[in-house]
């Protein structure tokens, strides 16, 4: 199990997908996620959820996939953060941490009296990570919107998608789990500098902003040449031809780029064009280009009777870049995946063997994969309470008692 | 001024949107080194460039990605170049590359070549499969890594053949991810002495986008295909809208906050939204709703749109054009496009930080001509001034 960021302790009060993302990444790398959630949080959870396994309470709450996905590797405590005793707890806990995450709108955490200044008042080292959609300052500061709404505003829609259709979007939360990754960046460069200096600080992590660094080309494009960039499919400014195919079966598709003129004439040699070869109305990128609808017919008339991994092999054999678009099946049996390992089976108590994603990288010295298990809801209370904070037994069933905390979702019954 | 990564050295031998990891790290402040081949980084020949002719110094993507750099040309292909690299390394404390897949081993200078002139060096490998396994030696590309990854399955309408996302998106996260993967190793550097090398696949980095994905359809035992600008794993009862829809000037992004249904009577005057039918299965009446909405919308233009759709807390957005970006009131006011004179003495408009850190800020900077610091860097390490590293003292 890693413990590159083992010793570093982190506070994290986020729904969703961007907070909870930055904080498992942290706690797969080993440092301590303490998860704050309300205290009747899931206690109703709609939508398909897998059985428990044998023997284990059947508990919903426990057993939301996408929760369970992305806050593996932490613990677990409900908290009502808008009681004054709660927010006392929660200050205490703040007092004993190096890293605060929050991703709620920009008035809440300064309504609760748990801002940054708050927080410092209690521990002046705290490195306080904020994921507001927008920021804390402009005129859409106030604004409400999720992953797709945001995607909306930076460009990424207008310029994903088919030439001849609707604006569309990345095919799930690109900007959560982009912002995400960028909290984990300046947290961890946030504490480098702490450790040098002393120095907490605050830090602001625009979901907006930071999924704009990936329409810089057609920002700078309306900047510096005045032109608005559009939708290109799947086609590229540069390599050509590139596309995706259909192939032999239901919904199979391969992604195909050529890179150089070498890689076309390989191509061209699997897919029984030779005589474009040396056709010098194909010579270059550019007039490819130019006969690119030519082109994917002629693709698709090899590609479209054959099975979508063989054609991934050949092509790629023949040195010519080529993926099928493996669904979410094709994921487990993919065999450069079980080769990297890039599911991280974990047991867990109620779900039985759950297959985790794992951050992209893997370290000669181990430190990679997801970390441990997501934990059982109210897991922690004890260890966060008691042994953490110094709480009596009969302090902690006063806050039982009180509804400040709880072992089981405040309104949760258990099923007949 | 502090900068958070004061006193770091990176090598920094990527090329193309890659080269996001180093842009990174050259913001919060560490002196990053761009070992550039002698015809420069791909990204220095990518269109745009400004004014649209080539330029190796005014290509949009090099201004953005080599900001904060300094370059070194080196020619890998020849030993002379090669002991200048390795002695480079001697002076860093951490190196990011995303050359292919056993080139540097094959010259020499692999970790395991590396870590002979620096012991605890930090490396991390960028590549679109990984250094190891049965696809490691394959060709990648930008979709190529989206299609293995999964993302690529889920993004385009159900109809029609998936589609990628704009640019290199892939390929620039995976930088993003080879940023964390190099300050985890930092930071783990500082807490033990033990440096580590990352190796980074963009197939991996693809699968992390999935977010849940991946795990839902194994838990269902399903495939759940693209769904357009819809939310994946539609049931009857799942919420709507959450889509892109047209409107008078434009399209917007149309949400309705599940607390609040009865909300889009109030925007669109449409009673037919708060019918008990409706409310229970929104999903399954997608299409009923999109038809209502296109008629109210078609009315209005996305602006008043979504000042309506706010005012009422439904989160609503417009989907903007580039030209409607870079005049967006919002990054105005928070100085978010920042102008930078280059080395060729232009003043470019261009986006400014990913992230505000408030006592650490983050750097807009100029790219480096090509090779513009050959000399003072390979001068200061004939000089052993480069010898002291700064990176490693702990306060």
């Amino acid at each position: 199990m890693p413990e590159a960021l083992k010793g570093i302790r982190v506070l994290e009060m986020t729904v969703a997908v961007a907070g909870p993302t930055a904080a498992h990444v942290l706690g797969d790398m080993g440092a301590e996620v303490i998860k704050v959630e309300e205290p009747a949080a899931r206690a109703h959870v709609p939508g398909a959820i897998p059985p428990p396994v044998e023997s284990a309470a059947d508990r919903r709450h426990n057993r939301v996939v996408n929760f369970n996905e992305l806050n593996r590797s932490k613990r677990h405590l409900p908290l009502n953060v808008a009681t004054p005793e709660g927010r006392r707890v929660f200050l205490d806990l703040a007092a004993t941490c190096d890293v605060v995450i929050e991703n709620f709108a920009p008035r809440v955490m300064g309504n609760l009296g748990i801002d940054y200044e708050d927080l410092k008042a209690v521990n002046p080292a705290i490195v306080m990570v904020s994921m507001p959609a927008f920021g804390k300052s402009g005129p859409y500061r106030e604004r409400i919107s999720y992953g797709p709404g945001i995607d909306a505003m930076t460009g990424m829609s207008h310029l994903t998608g088919y030439p001849d259709r609707m604006p569309g979007k990345p095919g799930n939360f690109f900007c959560d789990q982009n912002a995400g990754l960028h909290a984990v960046f300046c947290i961890l460069a946030a504490l480098r500098h702490r450790r040098r200096t002393g120095e907490g600080q605050y830090i602001e992590m625009s979901m907006l902003e930071g999924e704009l660094q990936f329409v810089v080309p057609a920002v700078m494009d309306a900047l510096l040449n005045q032109r608005d960039q559009v939708r290109l499919g799947n086609r590229h400014a540069w390599l050509a031809p590139q596309g995706v195919y259909r192939c032999a079966g239901d919904d199979a598709w391969i992604a195909i780029s050529v890179a150089d003129d070498e890689e076309w004439r390989a191509l061209c040699a699997v897919i029984g064009q030779t005589e474009l070869q040396a056709d010098p109305a194909y010579a270059t990128s550019a007039l490819r280009q130019e006969r690119h609808d030519d082109i994917d017919a002629r693709i698709t008339t090899w590609t479209s009777v054959r099975d979508k991994l063989e054609v991934q092999e050949q092509l790629q054999a023949a040195g010519v870049r080529a993926g099928a678009a493996l669904n979410q099946s094709d994921l487990f049996r993919d065999p450069q995946l079980t080769h990297r390992g890039s599911f991280s089976w974990m047991q867990h108590p109620e779900v039985g063997a759950f297959p985790h994603t794992p951050a992209a990288w893997r370290s000669r010295r181990g430190q990679h994969g997801a970390g441990g298990p997501t934990p059982l809801f109210g897991a922690d209370v004890d260890y966060v309470l008691r042994e953490l904070l110094g709480r009596s037994e009969e302090e902690v069933a006063g806050l039982v008692e009180r509804q400040i905390t709880t072992y089981e979702p405040l309104g949760w019954h258990p099923p007949d | 001024m502090t900068n958070a990564l004061d006193g770091l050295r990176v090598l920094d031998l990527t090329s193309g949107s890659f080269g996001y990891a180093g842009r990174l790290l050259a913001g919060l402040g560490a002196d990053v080194v761009k070992v550039e081949p002698p015809d420069g980084d791909a990204a220095r020949r990518q269109p745009p460039f400004i004014g649209d002719q080539p330029d190796l110094e005014r290509a949009a993507r090099h201004l953005h990605f080599n900001a904060g750099k300094r370059s070194v040309v080196l020619d890998l292909d020849i030993e002379p170049d090669r002991e200048q690299l390795r002695a480079l390394v001697g002076t860093v404390d951490a190196v990011v590359e995303s050359l292919p897949v056993g080139y540097l081993a094959a010259r020499g200078l692999g970790y395991d070549d590396l870590i002979t002139r620096q012991s605890d060096l930090v490396m991390t490998s960028i590549s679109y499969f990984g250094q190891t396994g049965p696809y490691a030696e394959w060709g990648g590309s930008d979709v190529v890594a989206m299609a293995l990854g999964g993302y690529l399955y889920i993004t385009g309408d159900p109809d029609r053949e998936p589609v990628k996302c704009y640019d290199n998106l892939i390929e620039q996260q995976t930088a993003l991810q080879a940023a964390v993967a190099t300050m985890v190793g930092l930071t783990n550097r500082d807490f033990t002495g033990l440096g580590d090398y990352f190796d980074v696949s963009a197939q991996d980095a693809a699968l992390f986008l999935l977010g849940g994905n991946a795990q839902t359809a194994y838990f269902a035992q399903k495939v759940y295909p693209r769904v357009g600008t819809r939310l994946l794993y539609p049931q009857p009862e799942s919420f709507y809208p959450s889509t892109i829809r047209p409107c008078k000037d434009g399209f917007v992004h149309a949400h309705t906050n599940m607390r609040f249904p009865d909300l889009m009577t109030a925007l669109m005057e449409e009673p037919r939204f708060s019918e008990p039918d409706m409310l229970a299965t929104p999903m399954g009446h997608a299409d009923e709703f999109d038809q209502l909405m296109d008629e109210w919308l078609s009315q209005h233009d996305k602006f008043e749109v979504v000042r309506r759709a706010q005012a009422l807390r439904l989160p609503f957005t417009e989907v903007l054009t580039p030209t409607e970006i870079v005049a967006d009131e919002h990054l105005q006011e928070r100085g978010f496009l920042v102008e930078i004179e280059q080395p060729t003495g232009e003043h470019v408009r261009m986006p400014g930080a990913p992230i505000t850190m408030t006592a650490t800020p983050w750097q807009p900077q100029a790219a480096p001509l090509l090779g513009q610091h050959t000399r003072e860097v390979l001068d200061s390490l004939a000089g052993g001034q480069a010898a002291a590293r700064g990176g490693t003292s702990d306060a």
